[in-house]
């Protein structure tokens, strides 16, 4: 085990002398200077409650205040440059009176004689005019496409 | 009765506390000034690191059960303000510096308050760059010859491990001497 009395490097034969230095008069007033800093500390501690309180919460308020920042500046640029509100606000422009007032205008320019004569006018009964027998023969045929199109435009 | 009884008494009436403190104070500031002013290097740090101490021990002194020494206790508080203040400083004001040593070495050479020749800056250097644990005990050992057992009450530490850290810490700065002043023979 080691002894101290082991140890007597060369640097140890030197006399010790303190190399430090104190301002002048500086253990005067130490005790002046600490009472009056104990002193100021008690009066802090009785006065600061409410400060004591918001130090307490200031960490709680800062996260707050910064969801915050956060959600405005996602909120809104989210709320009005996203295609559901782009649709939403077309629509909205749709039903607009202005619109709402051209298509009324539109309707009241149709004549209701007109309306009840092309309601029961005779152009259904083209329709009604093919037999059973030829649009089966129609359907049997197995023509493609292109040759129902080209038997149409002659 | 003791001095330090009797001012113990004189602390627990309201009426003689204060006196009783600035008795206290004017008592050990020098021994604790000193012992933080190692620890420390620099004359304004001391004097902080002092008052917070002085300030620690005014708080606490009510709860002071007297199973050690007033002077004992004192220098644990002095001793881990000392510490706790060298962690925070470097931590705060000296991002660059990697650990309290170059801290302590700058403190140093910035200090107004030193009057060491070459030889004692030399010394006060190798003694920066000990451990905090081991340049505690080397100061406390060397400078102001505490017995170990003192020591070991102070700072919670056995007698082996105390005796031991001095070992490494005098082996430290006799080769720091060495390397760094080539005109002491050694």
């Amino acid at each position: 085990m080691y002894e101290e009395n082991d140890i007597e490097p060369e640097f140890m034969k030197r006399p010790k002398t303190n190399p430090f230095r104190t301002p002048d008069h500086y253990f005067d007033t130490i005790e002046d200077r600490i009472m009056g800093a104990i002193e100021h500390e008690a009066k802090k501690k009785t006065t600061s409650t409410p400060g004591k309180i918001f130090q307490l919460l200031k960490p709680v308020l800062g996260l707050a205040a910064s969801f915050a920042v956060i959600y405005l500046l996602a909120y809104y640029p989210i709320k009005y440059f996203s295609p559901n509100s782009m649709v939403k606000s077309e629509t909205t422009n749709t039903s607009s009176p202005e619109i709402l007032d051209a298509y009324s205008f539109n309707v009241s320019l149709i004549d209701e004689n007109s309306l009840v004569s092309t309601i029961f006018s005779d152009e259904t009964d083209t329709l009604s005019e093919i037999k059973p027998d030829e649009l089966l023969a129609f359907l049997s045929t197995e023509m493609t496409d292109l040759e129902i199109y080209t038997e149409i435009q002659n | 009765m003791t001095d330090d009884q009797k001012i113990l008494d004189s602390l627990k009436d309201p009426s003689t506390k204060e006196l009783a403190f600035r008795h206290l104070i004017s008592k050990y500031k020098e021994r604790l000034y000193w012992h933080i002013r190692k620890m420390v290097m620099n004359h304004d740090d001391a004097d902080d690191v002092l008052q917070n101490t002085l300030i620690k021990i005014w708080n606490g002194i009510d709860s002071f059960r007297a199973e050690s020494s007033l002077f004992t206790w004192f220098y644990r508080i002095a001793t881990n303000e000392s510490i706790t203040f060298l962690n925070q400083r470097k931590k705060r004001m000296m991002p660059g510096l990697n650990d309290v040593n170059e801290y302590l070495l700058e403190n140093l050479e910035s200090d107004t308050y030193f009057d060491g020749d070459e030889w004692q800056l030399i010394l006060q250097k190798a003694i920066a760059t000990l451990p905090d644990k081991q340049r505690l005990v080397f100061n406390m050992k060397y400078f102001d010859e505490i017995k170990y057992e003192d020591m070991s009450e102070i700072l919670e530490t056995s007698v082996g491990a105390l005796k031991a850290s001095y070992h490494h810490a005098v082996k430290k700065v006799e080769e720091y001497v060495k390397t760094h002043d080539s005109r002491i023979d050694l």
